[in-house]
């Protein structure tokens, strides 16, 4: 299923990924509330990226006693040049883990369980949030479609679990 | 408010208080931010004629509108202060992410006043600012404090410091963040470490605002693939500054043994190519795209050196300059520089003048050109005063006159001068002798058409005074208006913005439309604000050392020999400066100039 990679071998830090995550989903750029995250290590270089596998993983759906995290059809696509393009196509179709947040109680199970600490309570609202793939056209990768580094990027994995409609 | 956090940080070291006060926003209307808005704040923050060293004397802290935005380079911090090296105008910009923290942590500017009566560290996290005592840090190492404040303070503050070069106010002791990124030049870390200030550390998880966040991105996302991400741009990712070896070996004007040849023997073992041998990765600043930094890792000494650079400057300087081929030796000085907080540029000067003083026989500094072991020995004497460090320390200009030897320091205005010879890159001596902080190549670059593009031949002085002055990105290298402009937004030099591109990022911040010949007006007001600044503080007259383009002073081999501006264009040109800019022969702004600039101060 549809979700997005940073690969830490060409991932330069920059941090643009998270600036223009912030500014579709928070109104304005505010990184610390991005919903994927590359750690640098200004030391040694070396980086970790924290993305949502999404259907791929589903533990934080697995956790929520709310039923909050409910699973969406989307269709992805994205802007620019990017390396999955070539195999993935233009769009990719597929399932995509949201918050409900008429559901979501801030309870924090899921916090604990997300293997890529990437789900999170909001500074300014108590649910939770997390990537949603800006409803198709991720924007992480539009902001790394730079030809020079290319190192976010869209992937599909075959689904190991049956996805649940809403 | 839009851009701007609207919001200025005063902390006063003396009384351990801080106070936020709102940015003057009249003055961003008229200077933009960065430099230009730096440059308005010293002019009413330094009280005329005050002694750098005051505690009185403030150092600025700066962002430009644009950071913490996806506008690409435009993450640069530039702090600024009246430099106790120059005793004139010092602003100095670095990358890496501590401008756009600040900008999160709700501040366009910090202005540090007072002294410490110990040393401290100030940690600054969205609205809480804490005085905390440094005793524990004192003496650390550049990337140990950062490391330190990390696990005390906040995992992911940004942390901008000084080293123990910084602690003794070592005239060209720098600051450091991200570690490997530095505001270099004239003397800011001496500054800081004179204020008991050892660092600041800052995080924020507030919101840039930019008004239509979804339509900026639509925009920022044109800009980026029409201007950022092209060819033009390319050799910055690709290769990086390393590039600049082989183009301004070639020109014969790469400094060699302390300026005594403009074309190095072992440049090819310090070039581009010998670098891409040892590049584990390459790096970012804060929003950038094309991502120029190149992290190395080879061995010197049996041991392991890694890190990020060196940048061009520093391997002319350091490299070519003292004569050094060995490229572990020069990636070990460059690490020992960073880790110290030594500006490479003015160290690896002052090092081949020792050298210089040395192998003349007039003292014996025991250092000698190529000669590897003693010279990594020399950041670490520097930082401490130890040895040949406390004469070192002296800069390049009281070194040598010391000595008896004035005419062998290269510098300008007490400022020793970058890695392009002006013998082979003629632009360059007027655009040293110009340069509004002394001897500096990032006010305008004629090495750009001179010896990289090929565009200018490199051994006239024909057209060059006009483009010093206003050249920009889409015509030739460019000159002081148009750097003036670009390094208040502040864009990085490796991004070759031009003013049209400029006037489309302008206008959302503005909310009307620029034109260029109105964005090039705001970089002339700038940089006539500069001069006013250097006029009050008493600047210096325009010079540079004789040999660099006195006849007698032409090389007689390599590329560029027999080559020399000549006493008569020098001075001409220096004449031709000021009448060009609208000054006297005092190179004060006449009325009618600041007025039609709508500069909004005056002498």
């Amino acid at each position: 299923m549809p979700h997005v990679m940073i690969s830490s071998k060409k991932c330069t830090g920059c941090h643009q990924c998270e600036l223009a995550c912030s500014a579709y989903h928070e109104n304005g750029f505010r990184p610390s509330v991005a919903r994927l995250w590359a750690e640098v290590n200004p030391t040694t270089g070396a980086i970790k990226g924290h993305t949502c596998l999404q259907t791929g993983c589903s533990k934080c759906q697995e956790a929520c006693p709310q039923d909050a995290i409910v699973t969406r059809e989307i269709t992805v696509k994205v802007k620019g040049d990017f390396p999955g393009r070539e195999k993935l196509g233009d769009t990719v179709t597929g399932y995509v883990l949201v918050v409900d947040e008429e559901k979501c109680t801030n309870c924090g199970e899921c916090y604990d369980v997300c293997p890529t600490d990437v789900i999170h309570e909001h500074p300014d609202k108590e649910v939770a949030f997390k990537c949603d793939l800006c409803g198709g056209e991720p924007q992480c990768i539009a902001f790394c479609q730079n030809p020079y580094v290319l190192a976010v990027d869209l992937k599909v994995d075959k689904m190991d679990k049956e996805p649940v409609p809403a | 408010m839009d851009f701007y956090q609207g919001r200025v940080l005063r902390i006063d070291l003396s009384k351990g208080t801080t106070a936020v006060e709102p940015l003057n926003m009249e003055w961003a209307q008229l200077y933009v931010g960065g430099k230009g808005l730096l440059l308005r704040y010293l002019w009413d923050e330094v009280p005329p004629k005050l002694d750098p060293w005051s505690p009185d004397a403030p150092i600025i802290l700066m962002t430009g509108p644009f950071a913490g935005t996806t506008v690409t380079t435009a993450s640069r911090l530039v702090v600024g202060a009246k430099s106790p090296v120059t005793g004139i105008l010092n602003d100095s910009y670095v990358g890496g992410s501590f401008a756009p923290e600040l900008k999160f942590a709700g501040y366009d500017a910090v202005i540090i006043k007072g002294k410490a009566a110990k040393p401290t560290v100030v940690t600054i996290k969205d609205d809480v600012v804490a005085f905390v005592p440094a005793d524990n840090y004192w003496g650390m190492m550049t990337s140990a404090v950062e490391a330190a404040l990390r696990a005390d303070f906040d995992a992911n503050a940004k942390v901008l410091s000084i080293g123990p070069a910084g602690e003794k106010k070592v005239p060209w002791a720098c600051l450091s963040t991200d570690q490997y990124h530095k505001a270099g030049r004239a003397g800011h870390g001496a500054l800081m470490g004179d204020k008991n200030l050892k660092a600041i550390a800052v995080r924020g998880t507030g919101t840039v605002s930019v008004g239509d966040p979804k339509a900026f991105l639509e925009l920022l996302y044109k800009i980026h693939t029409d201007y950022v991400l092209t060819d033009d741009n390319l050799w910055a990712h690709e290769e990086g500054t390393p590039v600049l070896v082989d183009v301004v070996n070639g020109g014969g004007a790469i400094p060699t043994r302390n300026w005594s040849a403009g074309q190095f023997e072992g440049a090819d073992k310090i070039n581009s190519e010998a670098f891409q041998k040892i590049r584990i990765k390459k790096r970012a600043c804060f929003q950038c795209s094309i991502s120029c930094r190149n992290f190395h890792e080879t061995t010197f000494a049996g041991e392991t050196v890694r890190g990020e650079g060196p940048e061009y400057e520093t391997i002319a300087l350091c490299g070519a300059n003292c004569g050094i081929d060995d490229i572990g030796a020069l990636m070990k000085f460059n690490e020992l520089c960073d880790e110290l907080g030594l500006d490479t540029m003015s160290s690896g000067s002052v090092t081949a003048l020792a050298m210089d003083l040395t192998e003349k026989g007039i003292h014996d500094f025991g250092l000698h050109f190529g000669e590897a072991e003693s010279y990594v020995q020399v950041p670490a004497l520097v930082a401490s005063r130890e040895g040949i460090g406390a004469e070192l320390a002296l800069g390049a200009r009281a070194l040598a006159a010391k000595y008896g030897h004035p005419e062998l320091a290269m510098q300008v205005k007490n400022l020793e001068i970058p890695g392009y010879d002006p013998r082979g890159s003629f632009g360059s001596a007027i655009s040293y002798a110009t340069s509004d902080r002394g001897g500096c190549h990032m006010r305008a670059f004629p090495p750009g058409d001179e010896l990289a593009a090929g565009t200018m031949p490199a051994d006239t002085m024909e057209g060059k005074v006009e483009q010093v002055i206003a050249g920009d990105s889409a015509n030739g290298f460019i000159g002081q208006n148009f750097s003036s402009i670009k390094f208040s937004g502040i864009w990085c030099d490796f991004w070759a913005v031009t003013p049209e591109q400029i006037a489309l990022m302008l206008a959302p911040l503005f909310g009307h439309e620029f034109s260029e010949a109105e964005v090039m007006t705001i970089g002339e007001r700038i940089w006539n604000l500069a001069r006013l600044f250097n006029l009050r503080e008493g600047v210096e007259k325009d010079d540079l050392p004789k040999k660099l383009y006195a006849s007698e002073g032409a090389f007689s081999e390599g590329p560029s020999a027999g080559k020399a501006v000549g006493e008569v264009v020098f001075r001409e040109s220096l004449a031709k400066y000021k009448t060009l800019r609208g000054w006297d022969e005092n190179g004060v702004p006449s009325e009618a100039k600041l007025a039609e600039l709508g500069v909004d101060v005056r002498l």
